[in-house]
């Protein structure tokens, strides 16, 4: 998706590999060459809803629709993970509980209290943030798989308290969720546009604050700590607080997604939100390539898009004869997955320093970074030697 | 004078092994002190009880002034002590200048906020540390590799960088763990050479070193441990003639005992 128009040309000049010549390209490119870049890439975006690229994009359903759920929640979604898995190298598995946590928000404020949707996403935001911290605080002294554990369990906490709690509906979930008031004379009503051209905003948004953090001091921190914790926190960075800090913008995002997912879908139910989410969206981190944004969106839109996609494939439903092509989707769907990553298993686009890190098994991802624990670890025992 | 760090009766224990007995060292501000014995006498375990990753089982650690027992890492680190490690651990898969600027950073203030919104004072505090690691990486030889990752680097270099690193930290003491290792003669006079520069920039050294004519030759004072207790402290050429010491390493002949 992102960068392949300007991969062709240089390619060919300096190397046989695309990504890489794109990506030393960029890195010396001049800052009007930069733009042009990024106004490309929202003008794409902007008309990527036309029905001439959906009628092949996905001719079995709306999509326009498709392009806001799943595609562009799952890129939001993957960007806010990101900054978890990616960038600090914390394995979090119960990730859907924030954006759960920000719909029910905008769902419980504007069908109980009236609210106007706006206020209410910030509320939901804010209020993911601070579910975060709490999970985060008593568990992020754990590291690896224990901490994995522990979010897989809040994920499962969050949904199944919504699934028991009558006062928020229950397993029967919220109905008439107001959709957002009008901005700039756009109405947010049943048309699907609106709400497209509000998760592209979102999008970029959280991409500029991605980038923004990954670049500073605050990114740094982060890369030490998947590299190195002990040293890391020997060299000066208070290394819970930076991993608190990931997990609370991490929410935020995710919140952030939930609030825009609920004014748009009107109803909502815990059965929106289970574990598959979560594995779903780890999926496409991992498959884009942890640590790396644009590989990060590759990997959400192509976690989201072929299962929708494989609804409708002609030769499918020739060979499944009388079938529905869109029983199978999932497995064929499992399929792609296995093989992407039996092909590519740094991801599709890595970041080189996830990717030089992958391949010594440290970082996170890698080992699950448990080796380095407490103070009787082998790991620990080599500081002391 | 008081001493800049002080050690009074530190005992370390993990579990029923004592790694320390009953240590007593005092150094100075801006002298090189080396801390020598033979292997397993206990010399990191010193380096990691200063640095605050153990809590001594016993007495305590005192820091221009303070205690520092008790605190976290990198608030001993924020105090002003910086160490580098035996087995190198840099950061492998970053780029020289920005393992510096992880040093640096440890007295940064900017969060996340600041970051996101691009505020005025952090484009500073990044200008600064960018320009203090440049500073850094030149001052111990490497300005060159500024933007090589840090495991390409040769093994000198990397023990450089480290040093680079823990400097950027601005400590006013600084504890090189076996600086010289795996190091060839012409590279460990540079660090002779590096070891004095820091000293004379006004930073206190703590030294563990097992090759004797670098310790004999830059430090001012030293202080040998054997099977974790203290057995003599002066100046080199007093404890190059020290029977203990020569016991400790070469062993004891029979009719002495």
């Amino acid at each position: 998706m992102k960068g392949d128009g300007v991969t062709t040309q240089d390619n060919t000049r300096r190397s046989f590999q695309p990504v890489n010549g794109a990506r030393d390209w960029w890195q010396h490119a001049p800052m009007w060459q930069r733009y042009l870049v990024y106004i490309a890439l929202i003008v794409f975006a902007l008309i990527l809803p036309a029905p001439w690229i959906g009628s092949f994009m996905s001719p079995a359903s709306d999509w326009t629709s498709v392009l806001i759920f799943p595609i562009g929640t799952y890129i939001l979604l993957a960007i806010g993970l990101n900054i978890v898995v990616g960038l600090a190298g914390m394995l979090d598995l119960g990730f859907v509980a924030f954006f759960a946590i920000g719909a029910y928000t905008v769902a419980i404020f504007g069908t109980k209290f009236g609210w106007n949707v706006w206020p209410t996403i910030l509320v939901g935001i804010v209020l993911a943030a601070v579910s975060g911290v709490i999970l985060g605080a008593p568990t992020l002294r754990l590291r690896g798989d224990y901490l994995a554990i522990v979010t897989l369990g809040f994920g499962e906490i969050v949904r199944i308290t919504a699934q028991n709690t009558d006062a928020i509906g229950g397993a029967r979930g919220i109905t008439n969720i107001p959709h957002p008031s009008p901005v700039f004379g756009m109405e947010f009503l049943l048309d699907p546009a609106p709400y497209y051209y509000l998760i592209l905003v979102a999008i970029v948004l959280v991409i500029v604050f991605s980038v923004r953090l990954q670049k500073s001091r605050v990114g740094r921190a982060w890369a030490a700590i998947r590299e190195d914790e002990d040293a890391a926190e020997l060299m000066g960075v208070p290394t819970f607080k930076f991993k608190l800090l990931a997990f609370a913008i991490g929410a935020m995002i995710g919140g952030f997604a939930g609030g825009i997912y609920a004014s748009k879908a009107v109803f909502i139910a815990p059965d929106n939100f289970p574990f598959i989410l979560s594995a779903t969206i780890l999926a496409a981190v991992v498959l884009g390539g942890a640590g790396n944004l644009p590989g990060v969106i590759l990997g959400a839109f192509l976690v989201a898009w072929i299962p929708e996609r494989l609804r409708s494939v002609e030769w499918l439903k020739h060979l499944l004869g009388d079938k529905d092509p869109a029983e199978f989707r999932i497995l064929l769907f499992g399929a792609v997955l296995v093989l992407m990553m039996a092909l590519r298993p740094e991801g599709i686009l890595p970041s080189r320093q996830r990717k030089a890190e992958l391949r010594e098994g440290t970082g996170g991802m890698g080992s699950l970074g448990a080796e380095v624990a407490g103070p009787d670890t082998e790991a620990a025992a080599e500081v002391a030697k | 004078m008081t001493p800049l760090l002080e050690f009074d009766n530190i005992t370390m224990r993990f579990g029923g092994v004592t790694a320390l007995r009953e240590v007593n060292v005092s150094i100075n501000e801006g002298e090189i002190f080396a801390l020598i014995g033979p292997n397993g006498a206990g010399k990191t375990t010193v380096f990691n009880v200063v640095t605050g990753v153990y809590q001594p089982t016993e007495g305590q650690v005192r820091f221009d002034g303070d205690r520092i027992d008790g605190m976290k890492r990198f608030q001993v680190t924020k105090r002003g002590i910086a160490r580098t490690f035996q087995n190198i651990r840099l950061f492998h898969n970053m780029s020289a200048i920005e393992n510096v600027m992880v040093g640096a950073d440890a007295h940064h203030k900017t969060g996340a906020i600041g970051a996101v919104l691009g505020l005025p004072w952090h484009r500073k505090e990044e200008k600064r540390g960018r320009e203090r690691a440049r500073e850094l990486l030149d001052f111990v030889g490497i300005g060159k590799v500024e933007h090589e990752t840090a495991k390409n680097l040769s093994y000198g270099d990397q023990r450089r960088l480290e040093i680079a690193r823990a400097l950027a930290t601005d400590p006013k003491l600084l504890l090189l763990d076996e600086p010289a290792a795996g190091m060839n003669p012409a590279e460990k006079n540079a660090l002779q050479a590096l070891i004095r520069k820091i000293r004379d920039d006004g930073r206190t050294v703590l030294l563990i070193e097992h090759d004797m004519g670098l310790v004999m030759h830059i430090s001012d004072r030293l202080a040998v441990l054997d099977f974790g207790q203290k057995i003599a402290e002066g100046l080199p050429q007093e404890v190059q003639t020290n029977q203990k010491v020569i016991e400790a390493y070469l062993g004891v002949s029979e009719d002495a005992s």
